[in-house]
């Protein structure tokens, strides 16, 4: 997306006079100024607090620790695998049983998908981590955390499915309807393929949200990186180096993926479909 | 407990925790649409460092997990001695985690204006403020009906960070866990009540915003 904003932000004015220029010179002297007073005074009130000592930095020098979080890394990247698999399984399903023509169906697909589109994942966790025990049902911290965050993110990825099907050219179902295939055919064999290819970028952007969900799992005592870091915390009594390096990792992860699903989508002239993008209802 | 028996005892704090929810939703969503305008004003200023401070801001915060900025806010800030009410926490962190897709939303609105219009707004001689206030803020503006509407629903489930804190009184997450810890014999069915809110509530939003997008698109 940065290439066209870049363009349109830059169309919005015209080539500067003289005055213009001087104008905007001073305001970047001024914003620059004051960006770097504006960081000053962070750095100022992490040194007057003794945030910076060494004892709440030291330890990142040590291996242990980057082995640790990169312990606790894999057990994000483990869930949120196995979240977006069961999400794709269960978003196909249900834009297949929402798009089937069978009303009942279609209706009941429908309240599903807006149940788990409207509903916070950490409630959906909390359901399985503390509802379900009580009428009987356990299951090992890895699932009580992945099967919510797949759960969320499938009415999610139904919806987005829908919108990969409708992008394909109706003229594609007439002509194999035509042809003389079944609809079942039609929908497995011409529509779904070219649906999915479509949708692939808006599938990896997806993959964000899955990550950005996977941090509560130290509700369920799952290792991830989150967890992995609160007791990096407890271990070494430093809490703000700590949940500040963690931030920083699942920013740049995100950010990677963010950047890999824009530029697939610039590549294949597909867009993104999100939870933004789409129709709410 | 079945259903009856958990309204008779927690519906007062069923009700409390729909309005929580909803006034923090409410706060959050309009404080967030506030900075997410001065931060595209930022990221469309010709002023470089603002654009850059733009874009690194949207950046971190559309890209830090909710309760990882929440954990920085509520635990971490208190140590550089900036203590803020556990409530004021939830909101900080909703906010600024709204106000990066808010701001996203109205870049996509700015966009999908076209350089075309700018140009023709300009060889018909409009000044700069006058392609601003008649060409690019209307239809930037139309344009974000329903991002914005998914954003609000967005804004209200992301409230639930709210269980994560101890609120008083809680919100409707928060509430279900503190109802299953403190009746064990309650069962799931304090989860179908605030899920029902939740989805009922989404829902209902959806509707709305639908019907406004519908009086204000722009067709292309």
């Amino acid at each position: 997306m940065s290439a066209h904003t870049m363009s349109m932000r830059d169309a919005l004015y015209e080539a500067p006079g003289p005055r213009t220029k001087r104008l905007t010179v001073i305001g970047t002297i001024v914003s620059l100024a004051l960006v770097c007073v504006g960081l000053a005074l962070v750095v100022r009130q992490f040194y007057v607090t003794g945030q910076l000592d060494a004892k709440y930095w030291a330890f990142f020098a040590r291996p242990t620790t980057w082995l640790y979080l990169l312990n606790g890394f894999v057990g994000t990247v483990k869930v949120a695998a196995m979240a977006a698999v069961i999400s794709l399984v269960l978003g196909v399903l249900l834009m297949l049983a929402r798009t089937s023509g069978i009303k009942p169906l279609a209706f009941v697909a429908r309240v599903i998908i807006d149940f788990f589109r409207g509903v916070p994942s950490l409630l959906l966790i909390y359901f399985f981590y503390l509802g379900l025990p009580t009428v009987g049902i356990r299951m090992s911290p890895f699932w009580m955390i992945t099967i919510p965050v797949a759960l969320a993110a499938s009415g999610v990825l139904a919806e987005v499915f829908r919108a990969g099907v409708n992008a394909v050219p109706k003229g594609q179902t007439e002509a194999a309807l035509s042809i003389g295939l079944t609809p079942g055919k039609t929908m497995f064999k011409i529509v779904l393929p070219q649906a999915l290819r479509i949708v692939i970028p808006s599938l990896i952007s997806q993959l964000v949200v899955v990550v950005k969900d996977t941090t509560v799992a130290y509700v369920v005592s799952y290792p991830d990186l989150m967890q992995n870091g609160r007791v990096l915390i407890t271990t070494n009594d430093a809490v703000v180096s700590v949940y500040l390096v963690t931030a920083v990792i699942y920013i740049l992860v995100n950010y990677a993926i963010n950047q890999l699903s824009i530029s697939m989508a610039r590549r294949s002239g597909n867009p993104i479909i999100s939870r933004t993008t789409e129709n709410p209802t | 407990m079945d259903f009856a028996q958990i309204l008779e005892e927690y519906g007062q704090n069923y009700a409390t925790a729909i309005m929580q929810t909803l006034s923090m939703t409410a706060l959050c969503f309009c404080l967030a649409m506030v900075i997410s305008i001065l931060i595209t004003v930022m990221r469309v200023s010709p002023i470089k460092p603002l654009r850059l401070v733009g874009d690194l801001y949207v950046q971190i915060f559309r890209n830090i997990p909710g309760v990882a900025l929440l954990v920085l806010v509520a635990y971490a800030l208190p140590n550089i001695q900036i203590v803020l009410p556990w409530k004021t926490c939830v909101e900080v962190t909703v906010v600024l985690l709204a106000s990066a897709f808010g701001s996203e939303n109205f870049m996509t609105g700015i966009n999908a204006i076209g350089v075309g219009q700018i140009e023709a707004a300009r060889s018909i001689g409009l000044t700069f403020t006058q392609t601003m206030r008649k060409i690019v803020i209307p239809q930037a503006l139309r344009s974000a009906v329903l991002p914005m509407t998914n954003l609000l629903i967005a804004t209200m489930l992301t409230t639930a960070l709210g269980s994560q804190v101890p609120l008083n009184p809680q919100e409707l997450t928060g509430l279900v866990s503190y109802i299953t810890t403190r009746s064990t014999g309650a069962g799931i069915v304090p989860f179908i009540i605030s899920a029902v809110c939740y989805a009922g509530m989404s829902v209902l939003l959806g509707v709305l915003g639908n019907r406004i997008d519908k009086k204000v698109r722009v067709l292309r």
